[in-house]
């Protein structure tokens, strides 16, 4: 059993712990997140899955996340709300680590856990080592990925591959071909370099687990308290609690919701409404009877020029052929 | 016991409450509490774990997905004429219509993406194989329910995303030897997609399919109650005895959590990309390149390989490539008879496994790529 888990890798402490801890914080930074949206405080754009991803491992990207947006001038989300979502997630994340790292040295490291202060103690070397990798990482995936992408363009215009089909490569299978040599190359190095990373938080969390004594119950006794743990002391008070933020939470989302759509698009846009002047009949009939008297006199008008317009026409009819037409347009 | 209960000079401890006599009026005539006891006291082979939310989390998505779909009716017009303008209603007029229709449309993303977990869960674990063999096959019905859910709820809003991709999905279906005709016939209602279209769409949608699927639901518990749960695929007899409990309290809490996650999930996706419509359905396609949903797109663009071509290379990928790939499914707990469970002691259905995952992620993204080379 001291061999099993003496033999017990660095990768796999550091998984372990890491994994757990992220998704058992992840429902509580979610709420958060989910109120800040709601209230405008914060927009993701297009990189959600980027944005999601972020705040799942905030343990990691708590600190790494600002430094990567400033150094490599690189944007996620935008709002004041970022900070604030990653602000709360700090006392939510120091919680969970401290939860899931009692049970990982009691049940797979078989140690006593720290009586005080352990989540804090794993938070803080997450978090630098997070802080000192993740850039890093970001930044030679990045590089890698420019110069597969290069190259993949390169491979893709091979004259080899035109012989294959006489119009040269279709489109779906370029896409195809270059995703998969650029894809490959870019996942592979992040995977090595992310494993690095958690191998290096590994060492630093069984070097915390070197100070520890050995835990001395049997399996059984050991699954019992780490069982125990989890479950609060006062349940009724916890699900009091928790059931009285949820309608807390659900009342001041229906209340900060936009009640019509936060996006309309152009095709939907109300026209604007003026106000009618009021309707004066006597003004009304005045203004026809002034209308329908200045109709008249331009009627009258036209009906004097005819006759002109006609004897310039006969005029104009004894000229010869080649001759410039006269300006009939004018009254 | 007996004599204290049945000795008149014993006084009890407390009269009984208003509440507890309604409970035991009700019990008296019900079985609440044997009901209970069966559906909450059921063990759990080496304990809770999170693995195992998805089902849960499905029937809440369904449940909230039923909830969403019966408000939006109260606005939505199925004819050709309104349907379009309804929708438009919902979106710009209807106090919170917008949320609720985004809400109901992330719903469908979501369903198929925890239906797809589950059954990955399934295979993963190998909790398909010997006694639970039903119990795959009603899963693999729903899962079949689920994807038509997604693709006739896509015509309903009738604007030209969805007049197209219905189209093309119905060209696929028409492909179908022998019953193809038939299927695409009777979901088109005439020569092209039309009032007739979307009245058999608007049926399936709102009965056909969420009957079928309570039905199936129902019996997919059933079996699962029969058969017991598989429990974790690896570990000695001693750590799954120690770590053995009952569905209640543990799972059932991980199951709320789960929902309740998938609940803030759903309203994040609303307000980050909520639903808009393009132009009214029309029968000139005009700049728009049709696709089918996110989650089609990587059989979209595997459709689009050269490979897949001509009138032979078109059945083998829109007909002969998933009715092989299902039958597969069908068949697998019955040519699959080795106990065996671990995933880590099964390479080749681990090695499957990761080749469906990379070949789905991969021909997703090459589909985004290519539809930006389309714009």
């Amino acid at each position: 059993m001291a061999e099993e888990r003496d033999s017990i890798s660095p990768t796999k402490i550091g998984f372990g712990i890491l994994w757990s801890a992220c998704w058992t914080g992840i429902p509580i930074k979610a709420v958060f997140a989910v109120m800040a949206m709601t209230m405008g405080l914060v927009h993701f754009e297009g990189r959600f899955g980027l944005a999601f991803l972020m705040l799942l491992a905030s343990p990691v990207t708590v600190f790494s996340a600002p430094a990567i947006m400033a150094i490599y001038d690189t944007h996620f989300g935008e709002g004041i709300g970022l900070p604030l979502i990653f602000g709360a997630s700090i006392p939510i994340d120091i919680w969970a680590l401290g939860l899931v790292g009692r049970t990982f040295f009691l049940e797979r490291l078989k140690k006593e856990p720290p009586h005080d202060g352990l989540g804090f103690s794993i938070w803080w070397r997450t978090a630098l080592i997070g802080t000192l990798i993740m850039p890093l990482l970001w930044g030679i995936v990045s590089r890698v990925t420019d110069t597969a992408i290069s190259a993949s363009h390169s491979i893709a215009d091979m004259e080899v591959l035109r012989h294959i089909y006489d119009t040269g490569l279709p489109v779906a299978e370029r896409i195809g071909l270059e995703l998969t040599v650029w894809g490959s190359i870019s996942s592979a190095v992040l995977f090595i370099l992310s494993v690095v990373g958690v191998s290096v938080l590994g060492q630093a969390i069984r070097r915390i687990a070197e100070d520890c004594r050995p835990a001395p119950e049997n399996y059984q006794g050991l699954v019992t308290r780490w069982d125990l743990m989890r479950v609060p002391n006062d349940q009724g008070l916890l699900l009091a609690s928790l059931a009285g933020a949820g309608v807390v939470f659900s009342l001041v989302f229906w209340t900060i919701l936009p009640v019509t759509t936060p996006h309309p698009h152009e095709c939907c846009t109300k026209p604007e409404v003026h106000a009618e002047p009021i309707y004066k009949p006597g003004d009304a009939l005045n203004k026809n009877t002034q209308r329908l008297a200045a109709m008249a006199a331009q009627i009258e008008a036209m009906e004097k020029q005819k006759p002109e317009t006609k004897g310039q026409k006969e005029k104009g009819k004894g000229k010869p052929a080649g001759a410039a037409p006269s300006d009939n347009s004018k009254p | 016991m007996d004599m204290k209960h049945s000795s008149p000079a014993v006084i009890p401890d407390h009269q009984p409450s208003t509440s507890e006599k309604v409970l035991a009026f009700f019990d008296e005539r019900l079985g609440l509490k044997e009901m209970q006891a069966k559906m909450l006291n059921e063990p759990i082979p080496g304990g809770s774990r999170w693995a195992y939310v998805f089902g849960s989390i499905l029937l809440f998505i369904f449940a909230m997905q039923a909830v969403t779909g019966t408000m939006l009716m109260f606005y939505y017009v199925p004819t050709a004429d309104h349907a379009y303008d309804s929708t438009q209603y919902i979106i710009h007029e209807v106090d919170y219509g917008w949320f609720l229709l985004s809400y109901h449309f992330w719903g469908s993303s979501a369903m198929v993406v925890c239906v797809f977990a589950h059954m990955s869960q399934v295979f993963l674990w190998g909790a398909y194989k010997k006694p639970r063999e039903l119990l795959w096959l009603v899963g693999l019905a729903l899962f079949g329910i689920v994807i038509t859910f997604g693709f006739t709820g896509y015509l309903l809003p009738w604007d030209q995303r969805a007049f197209w991709a219905t189209l093309v999905g119905v060209e696929i279906l028409d492909k179908t030897p022998i019953i193809g005709d038939f299927i695409a016939r009777f979901l088109k209602g005439g020569a092209s997609p039309g009032q007739m279209t979307l009245s058999r769409f608007f049926v399936l949608h709102v009965m056909i399919l969420p009957a079928a699927l309570m039905a199936l639901a129902g019996l997919h518990i059933f079996l699962f109650r029969v058969a017991a749960p598989a429990g974790p695929f690896k570990g000695t007899t001693e750590e799954i005895k120690a770590k053995t409990d009952y569905f209640f309290p543990r799972q059932i809490w991980k199951d709320i959590v789960g929902m309740a996650f998938v609940f803030v999930g759903l309203c994040a996706l609303a307000l980050w990309e909520p639903v808009v419509l393009l132009d009214k359905a029309t029968p000139d396609p005009g700049e728009y390149h049709p696709e089918p949903e996110w989650y089609f797109l990587f059989y979209f663009q595997l459709l689009r390989l050269k490979l897949f071509a001509g009138q032979f290379g078109q059945f083998m990928g829109a007909v002969a490539l998933p009715v092989i790939f299902m039958g597969l499914m069908v068949a697998l707990p019955f040519f699959d008879k080795d106990p065996e469970r671990n995933i880590f002691k099964r390479p080749i259905a681990l090695i499957t496994w990761i080749v469906i995952m990379v070949v789905i992620a991969l021909f997703t993204v090459a589909a985004v790529i290519n539809r930006e080379f389309l714009d």
